[in-house]
């Protein structure tokens, strides 16, 4: 038994509650020392000032709403900063959905989709993705959808990972007997398909099946970010309907989608996501923790090596799960890992596409761009798929997910005798 | 020639009231403070502007004197008041039949008032009770005292007025027995300067009763202590009363960006009226009273504790001091107690306060032989002449929150160049600061914390002091006393927060201590 | 996990320990919640191999006999945090290693024993400048710097830095602690 006393009760002023902990901020302002936007831009309040200093105000009238809060990048480095436990992260995003108005509503709607763009473009790609990357296509984007000219949109696969999915490996994963679910997310099934059987590699080397949710939707973080509440909400409801369907733990490759389905659904957007929150993994949590427990092994390939960096994410480093990534390379023989300090990017989804943003976005991500590549590693690794867009544009380094890194690793022929005892 | 036609003695809300009417009515008047504005029991209470149906029941002239009031200040002190409404609740341990008679005796004196379902009652302000059994809605509404006095004084400096806060008058000069004048000295320098003029009004407030001692007549005041608590955030956006007998902490006030439940009411000696700590029984019955009101303060922070002293004034046919009157008292010396030259006003409440101003400059303007019309009820105070809030949206937080507090004055502050936030939970800017250094009778941090809620609100100052100190100090072209303005300033707000040291207030005061405390050698 | 040593609290004591211990050649992970008012060498006990969860609070643990066997986080939900030792320097009231309500003062990961004034008039002076008798409250330790929960000491379980009751210098208390747990 935990012998800890907290009475718990209700007696009077026992214990100060207040949205978001916003009145336990005791102005110590340790949040403004690790903000990244604060020190790239003058013109940001600052999470103290934006969150529950703010806060009080707009309590007593909604017209104290500040603009400049849109520049918060949501990255909730001033939450892990916080020695008080205030949602600092969570208070400006609230506000900012309750009260913003769209700056510029068909860019930002069109960013936002990631759903109904992925769809139209999947299709088309071998047309799409040359006409994107071309400068005329870019500068009329620029200058007619504020979308910055320096960007490159990621590239759109040939064929959806669902498709995939459905044409080439459903059938093959029925042989298993024990199954997870894979909530690919919007990059992989759009953009980046090969994550996903990566995914679906190690799983099944695992002695695990894969099953893709009944219906899946973008998890929505966009779409909070820029302020399409009720659309992020219809979409979570539809994700945790299609999770409650199941009994499976719900894996995903995306620390940002996970981030945003279990704590952003609830904290935000208000969502009660308690009976599914804890089935909601990033695999490679899932895969340690199996692994800690003695329920997975898993083999290597002989003569692997890399020299790799890993960089955090941001989400990832609100989750407090960066240590499960990292200790799953470490397990790789071969592997030479180097882990620096917490640095944010400065991309935030899709902040950085914005014209005004270009250079803010930059700006913060200098730092972690100089370290990467002072490091010179083969890859870095990144749970984010954001971050590796903007890494991989801004240093020339390549970027792959810890997942790709194992299936790369692993022995698969080994790995699943070793697990089908 | 420190030659005037009025001094008024009081730098309270009546005295600067007082003053305000006497140079709007061409009158050269003199207002001399003891210490600074608003520092007695303007500055600690409520902040609730009365509809009146508090009094309605028991005293009917007062009920439509407030409501009477309560009109003109909405108009003429715009910026100072906030039209929230106000609710009377009744709750199960509550008699509900004093609600028909409540509302009789309200519309009896003009007030509107309104019965309402519990649960539009809560619908409309959801911090409420929810076991109540009945509601009224009033036309209550929240003042912000600070301002409301600051506009008065900003305007009868307008008019020719000379201010002088820390002035402590100690003798009267008389001829034969009238009053020609006054002695007072300067309470920072402690010089002493002859002041002339052939009329005095004291209001002095409680400590009128001292004042008119040094006349050498008598005035009996009847101290009543009462304890405030201040919440860290607003709870409610409607004044919520308890629909019964008024009784201790049943009114709970929005007030800026914070909430107040008060008062409890006990006698107290004259002499402990200058330094009145709040105990920590009173705290709790604020407390357990508070919750019957809100139950969510139940589990709200609480910044500080703070007690005024309400200047009741015995009735003048009753030399016990038993029977007190909340009515406004206006005493003519001269016919009274053959004091040529002086008269008193007091009693009232802060509703009121434009009405016991006007009563007093009648009665000046009759005794100097002027023929002149009141016109307080009329013209706006400075700051209030127009709305700006609702066109202020572009605006960064910290303007609004400057127009909130000093309305249309904002025009005197330099935002393009003073932009600097130094108060951040208030939102107060360098250039507010030099504002009120340069306007508004600012002499050290407790002055403009009273003018600009600086170091008012979650930290109490702990983050922002130093530089805000450093910010006054500057302005007042005095940067040598930033450490002395420091050291005065942290006790005051000691004072506040010692009474209710748990919780989020502990781990404050520990900051505090670890930011400004002498380090031990 | 399995570590050597499990220090609760990232602020000078619990990184000063982290720094000593790992330099003694033991495995340490450090559960901070929030940053610190003080300047500490957290960088320095990265460097030197130690883990750090940032960001994280302690919620439970188990303890069987007089030892704590584990403890769990908010953030690492369902990994248990094993170690042959733990650290508790969470800090006084600021830092919530120690919470207070109108009636009583706690401590709030463990239920450790503290030590503070039952009257809470008296908790704080009525002047600033004065002593305050709140700064000298906190979690009670043996000789050898060990806690104990209702009276009973915990053998893996030490108090180090601000949280400790009395006025201990919070780098020689954490300096201490380390030393003892080098020196079992």
């Amino acid at each position: 038994m935990w012998p800890r006393r907290l009475s718990g009760g209700d007696a009077m002023q026992e214990k100060n509650i207040s949205k978001d902990n916003f009145e336990q901020c005791l102005k110590c302002n340790l949040c403004a020392t690790v903000c990244p936007m604060m020190a790239a831009n003058p013109h940001y309040p600052g999470p103290k000032q934006a969150g529950p200093d703010g806060e009080r105000y707009r309590l007593k009238d909604p017209k104290f709403f500040d603009l400049t809060l849109k520049y918060c990048l949501n990255c909730k480095r001033c939450e892990v900063a916080c020695p008080s436990g205030v949602k600092v992260g969570d208070i400006i995003q609230k506000a900012r959905l309750a009260y913003a108005r769209q700056h510029n509503p068909l860019r930002d709607f069109t960013l936002a989709s990631t759903d109904l763009v992925g769809s139209i473009a999947v299709p088309f790609s071998t047309i799409v993705n040359p006409v994107m990357a071309s400068p005329a296509v870019k500068t009329l984007m620029d200058s007619v959808l504020s979308v910055d000219k320096h960007r490159s949109f990621p590239k759109y696969a040939r064929n959806c990972f669902t498709t995939w999915m459905k044409r080439e490996a459903a059938s093959q994963q029925e042989k298993f007997t024990r199954f997870v679910t894979y909530f690919h997310g919007c990059y992989v099934n759009y953009n980046f398909p090969s994550l996903g059987q990566d995914l679906v590699t190690v799983m099944n080397a695992c002695n695990y099946g894969v099953h893709i949710p009944d219906k899946e939707r973008c998890c929505g973080v966009a779409m909070i970010s820029n302020g399409f509440s009720a659309k992020a909400r219809r979409n979570a409801m539809t994700n945790l309907k299609a999770f409650r369907k199941t009994d499976e733990t719900i894996l995903t490759t995306s620390s940002t989608c996970t981030f945003t389905m279990r704590d952003e659904y609830e904290n935000v957007l208000g969502i009660d996501t308690s009976d599914v929150r804890d089935r909601i993994l990033l695999a490679t949590k899932w895969l340690y923790d199996k692994i800690e427990r003695g329920e997975i092994s898993l083999a290597f390939k002989s003569g692997y090596h890399k020299k790799i960096t890993y960089h955090t994410a941001c989400h990832m480093n609100k989750m407090g799960w960066a240590i499960y990534s990292t200790e799953l390379l470490r397990m790789i023989p071969g592997v030479e890992l180097t882990v620096p300090g917490q640095k944010c990017c400065g991309i935030a989804g899709t902040f950085g596409f914005k014209k005004e943003n270009y250079t803010y976005s930059q700006k913060i991500g200098q730092e972690l761009f100089d370290t990467l590549k002072a490091l010179e590693p083969e890859v870095v690794a990144c749970d984010c798929e954001t971050c590796k867009w903007q890494i991989e544009m801004s240093t020339g380094l390549t970027v792959m997910n810890p997942i790709s890194i194992l299936a790369e690793a692993i022995d698969v022929e080994a790995t699943r005798k070793l697990n089908s005892r | 020639m420190n030659q005037y036609d009025v001094i008024i003695i009081g730098g309270g809300i009546t005295g600067v009231g007082t003053a305000r009417d006497c140079a709007l009515r061409g009158l050269k008047v003199l207002l001399l403070a003891r210490g600074d504005l608003t520092a007695g029991a303007t500055g600690r209470n409520h902040g609730l502007l009365h509809s009146g149906a508090r009094y309605a029941v028991t005293d009917r002239d007062s009920a439509a004197e407030c409501i009477r009031e309560n009109k003109i200040l909405r108009r003429i002190a715009a910026h100072c008041v906030e039209p929230t409404g106000g609710l009377f609740i009744t709750l199960p341990e509550d008699d509900l039949s004093y609600q028909d008679n409540f509302i009789k005796c309200c519309i009896d004196a003009g007030i509107k008032a309104e019965a309402i379902d519990p649960k539009e009652a809560l619908k409309m302000e959801p911090s409420v009770n929810p076991a109540l059994i009945g509601a009224v809605k009033v036309p209550d509404a929240s003042v912000d005292p600070f301002r409301l006095a600051t506009a008065n004084a900003l305007d009868a400096k307008l008019h020719g007025a000379v201010i002088l806060t820390y002035h402590e008058v100690v003798s009267f000069i008389k001829d034969k027995n009238w009053i020609v004048g006054v002695q007072a000295r300067d309470t920072r320098t402690g010089k002493t300067e002859k002041y002339y003029a052939p009329l005095t009004v004291n209001a002095a407030g409680i400590w009128g009763q001292n004042i008119a001692g040094m006349a050498g007549c008598q005035i009996k005041m009847l101290p009543a202590k009462g304890s405030l608590l201040i919440f860290g955030h607003r709870v409610n956006n409607m004044v919520i009363n308890r629909c019964r007998k008024p009784a201790n902490a049943d009114i709970l006030v929005p007030g800026d960006v914070v909430c107040v439940i008060g008062t409890t009411s006990d006698k107290v000696p004259m002499e402990e009226c200058d330094d009145i700590r709040v105990t920590g029984d009173e705290v709790q019955l604020l407390l357990k009273e508070g919750c019957l009101l809100s139950p969510s303060l139940a589990h709200t922070r609480i910044l500080r504790a703070y007690a005024g002293v309400r200047p009741l004034v015995a009735s003048d046919d009753d030399p016990t001091g038993r029977k007190t009157s909340r009515g406004i008292v206006l005493l003519d010396h001269d016919r009274r107690d053959g004091i040529p030259g002086f008269i008193s006003i007091t009693g009232g409440k802060l509703t009121s306060y434009r009405l016991m101003g006007e009563m007093a400059t009648d009665l000046v303007c009759d005794k100097l032989g002027r023929r002149s019309r009141c016109r307080t009820a009329e013209l706006p105070l400075p700051g209030s002449e127009k709305e700006l809030f609702d066109s202020a949206k572009g605006l960064r937080i910290a303007e609004k929150a400057a127009i909130g507090r000093q309305g249309t004055m904002v025009s005197k502050m330099d935002f393009s160049h003073k932009s600097e936030i130094l108060c951040e939970c208030e939102h107060v800017t360098r250039a507010e600061i030099a504002y009120a250094a340069k306007y508004l009778d600012v002499h050290n941090m407790m002055d403009l914390r009273r003018r600009t809620r600086v170091g008012m609100g979650t930290c109490q100052g702990s983050f922002c002091m130093k530089k805000v100190a450093a910010a006054l100090a500057r302005e007042l072209g005095c940067p040598e006393r930033t450490e002395e303005f420091i050291r005065e300033y942290i006790e005051e707000r000691w004072k506040g927060m010692a009474p209710v040291c748990w919780g989020e207030s502990l781990c404050e005061a520990e900051y505090m201590r670890k930011l400004y405390a002498d380090k031990k050698e | 996990m399995k570590f050597d040593v499990i220090i609760i609290g990232g602020g000078l004591a619990g990184c000063t320990a982290g720094v000593a211990l790992q330099e003694a050649g033991l495995r340490c992970a450090i559960v901070a919640e929030g940053l610190s008012l003080h300047e500490c060498p957290r960088e320095k006990f990265i460097e030197l191999g130690g883990t750090i969860f940032p960001g994280d609070r302690v919620t439970g643990g188990h303890i069987v006999g007089r030892k704590v066997k584990w403890v769990e986080t908010r953030n690492l939900d369902g990994t248990l945090l094993e170690a042959d030792n733990f650290i508790l320097a969470t800090g006084k009231f600021f830092s919530r290693g120690l919470i207070s309500n109108m009636n009583e003062i706690y401590e709030p990961v463990f239920g450790c024993d503290v030590k503070y004034d039952k009257n809470p008039a008296k908790w704080v002076s009525q002047s600033f400048n004065d002593s305050q008798p709140f700064e000298k409250f906190g979690v009670i330790t043996d000789a050898v710097g060990q806690v104990s929960i209702q009276g009973n000491t915990v053998e893996n379980l030490y108090a180090a830095g601000e949280i400790l009751c009395g006025e201990r210098d919070i780098v020689s208390s954490a300096l201490d602690v380390a030393a003892q747990i080098v020196g079992r």
